[in-house]
């Protein structure tokens, strides 16, 4: 008997070694500031009460409950550990008006209020180091009611017995033998544990001996915390198609898509009746069997006083609440996650890695998620039925435009799908969305350029170091002769850039990308002037980041801060600015890029907009039409989108065919703010007849505002400008800017 | 891409006194005027919190109150420079210089912040081994009285 004893000592302990749960990191999104004039939809702000784990309730009674009417919404916030700190629970209104926060009060005392933050949502919870994800709660992380329901509904002597409860045994015999059935089960977590780890149907009596005798073991070797949160991520609570959903933090995702600790009640008391029996209770396929098992829950928790009888009334009166479908894959936004997990490694050693339990603070916004997947999803099903291949890849990258904080990650067609993450990793020619960097090398020799110089735009042939000529030719095969910067840069000419770029330089070309923070491996050849290197939508945004920001380069980012589990800062993300050289070229290559999108290859995108505002923005097609990319940006948000098929065979696109589109697409459900136009000290704006590229006056006709750098304004005047000046043409820098011109 | 550079590295023990070296004067060079007005109570509540932080030497919370006042308004010169003050006070030269450039950049370019700006500009220059970029500064510094440019 003791040497068998000390067999089934050893197998459960090793079971239980084993199974021990490291407890995973929680990644939240960016929490969402609400103050008078905030920008935000109706229907933004309940997406992102709905991410955030709220829920409607006709009267708002607690925390985590919102309610809209007309067009104010009350919201209950819970006391939540921000990374900055802890808050209390709150309770306010919000009125909105246009779409746009008009006053926020708080409740009940009507008090205005300047500021108040929501909780954010929790997006995932992960290792860090691996890359499959189990949602597991650590014991002192559970719901109250959950860790004293549980003990209340399965084992009541939990707290004081040695693993078996005899009483209890001895009370299930008598049931059953009065009723000739079993019809009771006198098994106490700890054996429901013991039988969980050894799953099997055989009821022998040996079996029920040798599963007493390891929750015995169990007991002497663990205490009961430990026991409890064992149980707690054991317990089988339904089965997804192939896959048993073990665990509470599982159960409470796969039927309320919620994290555990942002249930209810009567949410709580459903998840612990399905412990009797998952599939017989299962709620979504025997809703009202599942909602009987749950009042009998609620009340047993009324008869042991763990809720008052008002409060499980209330509770009985609610539906069951479980989600119609429960979603695919585990984790939500798993593109974005990837990029968490791809930035936590950059900066974080593995061993720090391995803490349990962080709180990992992000940058993502759920709202505009939401948003960019539809977009992607909708947009290449659209251009499927448009003729284009139905099996199109597409990427996009959304970040905010100041601070460098990415909003948004889509890396597939079907965002919940994980794997080949194309945002990140699917490196891809990048056509025409290089060439504003050629601009920008040559605004940056104010000598010699400005937007009004004018370069030829005909045929180039050029020697490829294999022996072979490169004569590159337009997208519309015809050669324009003689034309503007601008208007080269606007159109997109391809023999007008190749000349204008060899005459800056292929390597300061290179140089400069990765000056803006792009650290790609690229060849210096002329080809690279039409766009023959290779980067990743992240990239590309980076680059436009900088232009978008004025020069103020802020690496892109999705982490804003990691915590112990205690709330405790162990890393920071602060923002940080890296200036660029040469803003004021910057700042004109910014207006330059506004004119792609007013009157160049991104003119069909307003009428996708459905906004009036100012955007800039570039197209870029690759050879053969195998990717399709716009990059685009106004004054809050810069996103980057590709489209193309993964085995980089031609697939019909081009920048303004389908990239374009999807990306009007989402910014046509953005709150956009126009591009800043104004220029950095060293630049200006002036009145010039582009016809003639000479200096004009607002009155003359044709006059035109252009920003310049400094020293590349035009020295000639028009007629018309001439006869309006006294004719000191000396003193111009004088009277325009009240000093003379360095 | 530059993430590495980004997480946070404790600064040099050394700090400069941002009263001392860049509020006061500046307030002199300008005769106290102050050309930039505050609208937003978010932006003003968060500003009022970040000067409580400061004064108890919390430049970190400091920080972060900035922040959350910057992604509200990114634009806005004061939060800037007080961003770039901050960074002054913990040492941080280089972001102290870049935050007050970007201040500039967006400012009035005239009045009381453009002084601020150039004074810490200079301060964070001669902290960084340019010594005469920061005497090129103050020289700025002082002239930010001059009248606002006009045709801009």
């Amino acid at each position: 008997m003791v040497p068998w004893a000390l067999y089934l000592d050893h197998q459960v302990t090793t079971e239980f070694e084993g199974r021990k749960w490291d407890l995973p990191s929680r990644v939240y999104a960016r929490a969402l500031e609400l103050y008078p004039g905030a920008v935000i939809s109706p229907g933004d702000l309940r997406v992102e009460l709905q991410a955030a784990g709220y829920r409607a309730a006709a009267r708002v009674e607690r925390p985590g409950q919102y309610r809209f009417s007309g067009s104010a919404v009350d919201v209950w916030r819970r006391a939540f550990h921000f990374h900055d700190g802890p808050k209390d629970e709150a309770r306010f209104r919000v009125s909105l008006n246009d779409g746009a926060v008009a006053s926020l009060r708080s409740q009940p005392d009507g008090r205005p209020i300047d500021l108040v933050r929501l909780e954010p949502a929790q997006i995932a919870s992960i290792f860090p180091l691996q890359k499959e994800d189990r949602t597991l709660v650590a014991i002192a992380d559970a719901p109250p009611l959950l860790v004293t329901g549980l003990q209340a509904i399965e084992d009541r002597n939990f707290k004081h017995h040695h693993g078996i409860d005899l009483r209890a045994i001895a009370r299930a015999m008598l049931a059953n033998l009065k009723a000739r059935r079993a019809v009771q089960g006198g098994s106490t977590l700890t054996q429901q544990l013991v039988k969980n780890y050894f799953l099997t149907q055989d009821r022998t009596l040996l079996r029920k001996i040798n599963e007493a005798i390891m929750a015995l073991s169990l007991e002497a070797h663990y205490d009961k915390a430990e026991i409890l949160e064992a149980y707690v991520n054991e317990v089988f609570l339904g089965q997804q198609g192939a896959y048993a959903v073990h665990g509470f933090g599982r159960g409470a995702e796969y039927y309320f898509d919620r994290p555990l600790n942002r249930l209810e009640t009567h949410e709580i008391a459903l998840l612990i009746g399905l412990v009797k029996g998952a599939s017989y209770y299962n709620p979504r396929r025997h809703p009202e069997r599942a909602k009987k098992r749950r009042d009998l829950v609620l009340s047993e928790f009324a008869e042991t006083g763990l809720l008052s009888a008002e409060q499980a009334r209330a509770a009985m009166a609610r539906p069951l609440d479980v989600t119609a479908s429960p979603r695919a894959s585990g984790t939500r936004y798993p593109s974005f996650i990837d990029l968490v997990r791809h930035q936590l490694a950059q900066v974080y050693d593995e061993d720090d890695l391995r803490t349990e339990g962080l709180r990992i603070f992000t940058t993502l916004a759920p709202a505009e998620q939401e948003k960019a997947q539809a977009a992607v999803s909708g947009g290449l099903q659209d251009l499927g039925k448009r003729g284009l291949p139905k099996n199109l890849q597409g990427a996009l990258v959304l970040a905010d435009t100041s601070s460098g904080e990415i909003r948004a990650l889509v890396g597939d067609r079907d965002p919940d799908r994980p794997g080949f993450n194309r945002a990140l990793n699917a490196r891809r020619q990048v056509g025409s969305v290089i060439k504003p960097l050629v601009y920008l090398l040559a605004l940056e020799h104010p000598d010699d350029f400005s937007l009004l110089t004018p370069i030829e735009d005909e045929p180039v042939e050029l020697r490829q170091p294999d022996g072979s000529t490169w004569s590159p030719r337009n997208f519309d095969g015809v050669s324009h002769g003689r034309v503007s910067l601008l208007d080269a840069l606007a159109r997109s000419y391809n023999q007008a850039t190749v000349r204008l770029g060899l005459q800056v330089g292929l390597q300061p070309l290179v140089s400069r990308i990765g000056q803006l923070g792009v650290a790609a491996d690229i060849q210096p050849l002329p080809s690279v002037l039409l766009g023959a290197a290779e980067l990743t939508p992240l990239e590309v945004t980076q680059v436009y980041q900088s232009i978008a920001n004025s020069g103020f380069s802020v690496p892109l980012r999705a982490l804003v801060a990691v915590q112990s589990p205690d709330g405790d800062e162990l890393v920071r993300y602060p923002m940080r600015l890296m200036p660029q050289p040469h803003r004021d070229a910057i700042g004109v290559l910014n207006y330059a890029l506004t004119r792609v999108v007013a009157e160049g290859t991104a003119q069909g995108l307003p009428a996708l907009l459905s906004q009036n505002v100012t955007v800039a923005g570039k197209t870029g097609t690759t050879n053969d039409r195998r990717d399709s990319w716009f990059v685009g940006y106004t004054r809050n948000r810069v996103a980057t989108v590709w489209v193309g098929l993964d085995d980089f065979s031609p697939a019909g696109v081009t920048g303004s065919n389908a990239a374009m589109r999807i990306w009007g697409g989402l910014f046509a459900g953005l709150p956009l703010e126009p591009v800043d136009l104004a220029v950095p000290e060293g630049a200006y704006y002036l009145w010039v007849d582009p016809e003639s590229g000479r200096l004009s006056a607002e009155h003359c006709e044709g006059a035109r505002q252009l920003p310049f750098v400094e020293g590349s304004e035009p020295r000639k005047w028009t007629a018309c400008a001439e006869k309006s000046q006294d004719r000191d043409k000396e003193s111009i820098w004088k009277k325009i800017f009240g000093r003379d011109k360095q | 891409m530059f993430l590495a550079s980004c997480a946070t590295a404790p600064g040099p023990a050394e700090s400069v006194d941002v009263d001392t070296h860049v509020r006061q004067p500046a307030e002199q060079d300008s005769a106290g005027v102050q050309v930039f007005p505050l609208k937003n109570p978010a932006v003003g509540g968060l500003l009022e919190d970040a000067g409580r932080a400061e004064s108890d030497g919390q430049y970190d919370r400091a920080a972060m109150l900035l922040e959350r006042a910057l992604r509200i308004q990114p634009r806005n010169p004061e939060v800037l420079q007080r961003m770039a003050e901050v960074q002054l006070s913990t040492g941080d030269y280089e972001q102290a210089l870049n935050f007050a450039v970007r201040s500039y950049d967006v400012g009035p370019r005239v009045g009381e912040i453009c002084s601020r700006n150039w004074r810490t500009i200079g301060v964070s220059r001669e902290n960084l081994g340019d010594s005469k970029g920061s005497r090129e500064a103050l020289q700025r510094a002082r002239s930010c009285m001059v009248t606002k440019p006009q045709g801009m």
